[in-house]
């Protein structure tokens, strides 16, 4: 008998005022003692529903509609209430993502641990006990004392982990613990949970949408589409050869940066609509070996090389042939996709005239508490040049100064010394960091923004044509019927076409990718010769992310712009940008061509930032990641 | 502790503006008010004689002096507590008047304002805990309804049915003439039959708003990421509904309380109107509608200061309460 056992599992959501969706639909594993296995998929793929299911966390409309969940010989399903919370956290705990508040912000940490005790009636010294498990995952004892928002990202995760570990359960579900958190801290969690696991052998389904985390960290990975699991085998047998073609599509986006040569590959087209009826293949739509028969039969999930897989093609060994491990290889793979991204680049790029320049800037921000003051430079000494049809791409953790140097280069801020420069403009050589009123207003619709979220970064309540006639009205004066029309052309441009079906659509009608396309459009309205933008895939699913990339890169060559591409991915940056800047604490450490920083890192922060990148490949072609600091 | 002393000067600071604001006011006013009461007295067409504005002048003890000179005395005589004398209750002082108003308010609308929120929260509390049951349903349906009715027609049927049908209690005023206002247990006993009624229809609306505020904001909390966690953690449901749940949806009533409390200073008009209280509500409709200056002065005067004090012990109160709040200030 195996410690977690699902079986047929169904989970749909019923809301009052729209159709049923059905998240999961028939999903059936197991999972060992000590098996540390990968749920993988995008958002929407119905992975963190069937995480909640699991621990019967589900609220409503969402309900289990079928199947059952069993935990070391107990019905979970038909358990009551409280027979289930005498077996939460003492056998099964979660961690949370971690950009959620996972923890109660009005009571201390030690409080939420003390909680977690006399909910079972654990006997014993609770500080001493906290301590013990704050130790475990490398925090000092004086967090006990803290409210969690005096917390930084990574220490809460880190709590949050060793609650999770605190009455040493037999199995973790952790539900995208790293999503949000920096590379380098990433990292350092991710090993320490490697460690922990090896010194108190519990069990892992740890839920994600990173392949790249995924792949490195578990034993066995399922992969999960529309709802169902179409892919379930060892880890090193995906990497070795992914049997499905979306898996396939998963690996082709992506690529180890320090390669000579760097080839990802998108998956186009959209996830299913679960709200609907499906005959055949969920994945037929999008899958470039899809067959007439695929269309009408759909597939069941069958033994195949090691695991089950869910695909009529691959069953009956009609798939191209792809073993992975090294790069050309990979670079195989990724053409097995319509298109790639980041191929062409302008041969050299200091050649381009530049148009805007960042001298020898610093940005102090003073901060007063009663008499004393305290001063941080949140930006030392930096300079680079944005040169036209290029892209510039800024790279370094959070806090280490790339959203200070965007503002001061939209003019939003001034730096405390040095100059900024602006001479891509018809007219004279701009002071930016002289600029007020009229004339800053006249310089920023050179200067655009492309932001991270697309979700926020549009009016909820207004129509596509409507969020991009502001920019038209603000600054080319056009109004009604020519605005219009203009939109249109604008949509067509960031690839929504025919633009008509998308001019009076909502912002929530469209997918991330569509909105970001979107946002797109709207920040070339004004015909800018900048355009700053700051991780405008972070949020986006893994199988288009190559997507926009690439529609980001046309755009810089077709219409001349100077991009600043700000990012925390060495992987992006590498296929997007011309130059790299790489910052840390402030200080520009490293820049130059692409290729040679991030081939040939020389500064020690670099090869950190290089080394922390998930790696899928590490286990294959033997180069592990190896955690250092 | 930097968070406190914050708040403490700051409330100082408005205040001082408070008590500035109540004193330029009037006096950017056109006119004149000894000349109002005159021509009031005299009847509007009739000339004014001076030797009466001098004379009602000198009665009102209207100050003379610079702008600089006059606004010193009246710091002076707000930190005494004098605040002149009522030109309706003449020769009473406006501080006198107050003073005579001031416990039948308090205590009516203190006691059923109190009793408001503990009900109110507790209600919206359970209402939440036991979301899309049926008491959630009896709970908010029944106060949204209750909410829509017009205050000033649930009063006067209260009226109508228990003091004019049923004779079960007094319908007006707020003690019987057979009493005289002192510590005697007759008239404690009667003001308490005549405060039945007010009380009664301030408590049917009182709660409604602290219900709703206090159900969506618990459900809100519900439905957080801790609150999901602590059910993963295996935590009683009480402790859940209580630590997680109402802790934190409990912190903008406690404000929205305190500057409640506050407010009593100024009464409620409407309920002391229906059943002709009288406590501070009364009072400033009166000296309203007989431009009674140095008492509406003085009443509006009170009820800021109430309001102040209100909001400097809620932010204290809040300062404990979220300790995110302490945070953001020193940081």
């Amino acid at each position: 008998m195996a410690l977690l056992e699902v079986d047929h599992l169904s989970v749909t959501y019923t809301p009052r005022d729209q159709p049923a969706n059905r998240a999961v639909h028939d999903v059936s594993f197991r999972i060992a003692d000590g098996e540390f296995v990968g749920l993988l998929g995008e958002s929407g793929c119905g992975k963190s529903t069937l995480g909640n299911a699991v621990l019967r966390l589900l609220s409503p409309p969402a309900h289990i509609t079928g199947g059952r969940v069993s935990f070391d010989g107990v019905d979970l399903t038909e358990a009551d209430e409280e027979r289930l919370r005498e077996l939460r956290w003492v056998d099964l705990s979660t961690v949370f993502q971690s950009s959620m508040n996972s923890l109660n912000p009005v009571i201390r940490v030690e409080a939420q641990f003390a909680d977690t005790f006399a909910a079972h009636k654990v006997p014993g010294d609770v500080t001493a006990r906290a301590t013990e498990l704050l130790e475990l995952v490398a925090l000092d004892r004086r967090v006990l004392r803290a409210y969690p928002h005096e917390l930084s990202g990574g220490m809460k995760q880190r709590v949050a982990l060793a609650l999770a570990l605190a009455l040493r359960p037999k199995l973790v579900l952790l539900d995208e613990p790293t999503t949000g958190l920096d590379v380098v801290v990433q990292r350092s969690i991710l090993t320490r949970l490697a460690e922990l696991r090896r010194e108190l052998g519990f069990a892992v389904l740890f839920v994600s949408h990173d392949l790249g985390t995924v792949l490195e960290m578990a034993d066995r990975v399922m992969v999960m589409y529309g709802g169902e699991i179409v892919e379930d085998r060892p880890a090193g047998e995906v990497l070795r050869e992914p049997r499905h073609p979306y898996t396939r599509g998963l690996l082709g986006s992506y690529a180890d940066p320090r390669l000579p040569e760097v080839r990802v590959s998108y998956i186009p087209g959209r996830p299913p609509d679960l709200s609907r009826t499906h005959t055949g293949c969920l994945f037929t739509a999008r899958c470039p070996h899809a067959e007439d028969a695929c269309r009408t039969t759909h597939p069941d999930l069958l033994p195949d090389r090691g695991g089950l897989v869910r695909c009529l093609v691959a069953q009956e060994d009609r798939l191209p042939v792809v073993t992975l491990g090294t790069a050309e290889a990979h670079t195989a793979l990724g053409s097995h996709f319509p298109a790639t991204a980041g191929l062409d680049r302008p041969a050299d790029p200091a050649d381009a005239a530049p148009v805007l320049t960042v001298e020898r800037v610093t940005k102090r921000y003073t901060s007063r508490r009663g008499l004393r003051t305290s001063s941080v430079e949140a930006v030392r000494d930096a300079s680079f040049t944005l040169r036209r049809g290029t892209v510039t791409a800024l790279v370094g953790q959070s806090g280490s100064g790339k959203s200070t140097l965007a503002r001061l280069i939209t003019g939003v801020e001034r730096p405390s010394t040095g100059e900024v420069r602006f001479t891509g403009g018809d007219g004279p050589d701009l002071r930016v960091d002289r600029l007020r009123g009229r004339a800053l207003r006249d310089y920023r619709r050179h200067v655009q923004m492309i932001f991270q979220d697309p979700f926020s970064a549009l009016n909820p309540t207004r129509t596509i044509a409507y969020a991009l006639s502001r920019p038209l009205a603000n600054f080319a004066g056009l109004g009604g019927a020519a605005a219009r029309e203009r939109a249109a052309q604008l949509l067509e441009s960031v690839g929504l076409a025919p633009a008509g079906q998308f001019l009076d659509k909502l912002p929530h009608q469209l997918s991330g990718g569509q909105r970001q396309r979107v946002v797109t459009a709207r920040a070339l309205a004004p015909e800018p010769r900048v355009l700053i933008a700051d991780e405008p895939i972070s949020m986006l699913d893994v199988s288009i992310r190559a997507e926009i990339l690439e529609l980001l890169g046309d755009l810089v060559r077709e219409h001349r712009l100077a991009m600043l591409y700000i990012t925390h991915d060495l992987l992006s940056a590498r296929l997007l940008a011309d130059e790299v800047l790489v910052l840390n604490q402030g200080t520009v450490v490293e820049s130059g061509p692409t290729r040679e920083v991030i081939g040939a890192a020389r500064d020690d922060y670099t090869r950190l930032l290089l080394d922390s990148i998930p790696n899928p490949f590490a286990k294959a072609t033997g180069r592990a990641a190896s955690p250092s600091a | 502790m930097a968070y406190f002393l914050r708040r403490f000067v700051f409330f100082l600071g408005t205040l001082w503006a408070a008590v500035t604001l109540n004193f330029l006011i009037p006096r950017l006013q056109p006119g004149d008010p000894a000349e109002a009461i005159v021509s009031r007295l005299a009847g509007q067409s009739e000339s004014v004689d001076p030797a009466q504005v001098q004379a009602i002048r000198v009665m009102l003890g209207t100050p003379d002096g610079n702008l600089f000179d006059q606004y010193v005395q009246y710091l002076g005589a707000v930190l005494h507590g004098d605040f002149g004398i009522s030109y309706t209750y003449f020769p009473y002082s406006v501080t006198h008047m107050i003073g005579q108003a001031l416990p039948w308010t308090v205590i009516l609308v203190g006691v059923t304002q109190i009793i408001s929120f503990v009900v109110g929260t507790l209600l919206g509390t359970w209402a939440a805990y036991r979301r899309n049951s049926r008491v959630d349903s009896v709970i908010t349906l029944g106060s949204t309804f209750l909410g829509t009715l017009p205050f000033f027609w649930l009063a006067l049927l209260l009226v109508y049915v228990f003091a004019i049908t049923l004779h079960w209690f007094p319908e007006r005023g707020g003690y019987g003439g057979g009493s005289s206002p002192g510590w005697s247990w007759l008239f404690i006993s009667d003001a308490f039959q005549h405060s039945v009624l007010p009380a009664v229809a301030l408590l049917i609306t009182g709660p409604i708003g602290w219900i709703i505020g206090m159900r969506n904001n618990m459900v809100q909390s519900l439905g957080e990421d801790h609150t999901r966690l602590a059910v993963a953690r295996g935590l009683p449901r009480r402790r859940i509904a209580l630590t997680y749940g109402a802790r934190i949806a409990i912190l903008p009533n406690v404000t929205g309380f305190a500057i409640a409390l506050g407010g009593i200073l100024g009464g409620t008009v409407l309920v002391e109107t229906v059943f002709n209280y009288p406590g501070m509500g009364r009072l400033l409709l009166e000296s309203v509608s007989s431009r009674d200056y140095p008492l509406m002065q003085a009443i509006f005067l009170f009820t800021t200061i109430g309001v102040l004090v209100a909001n400097f012990l809620a932010d204290l109160l809040y300062g404990f309460l979220d300790p995110r709040v302490r945070k953001v200030e020193s940081a």
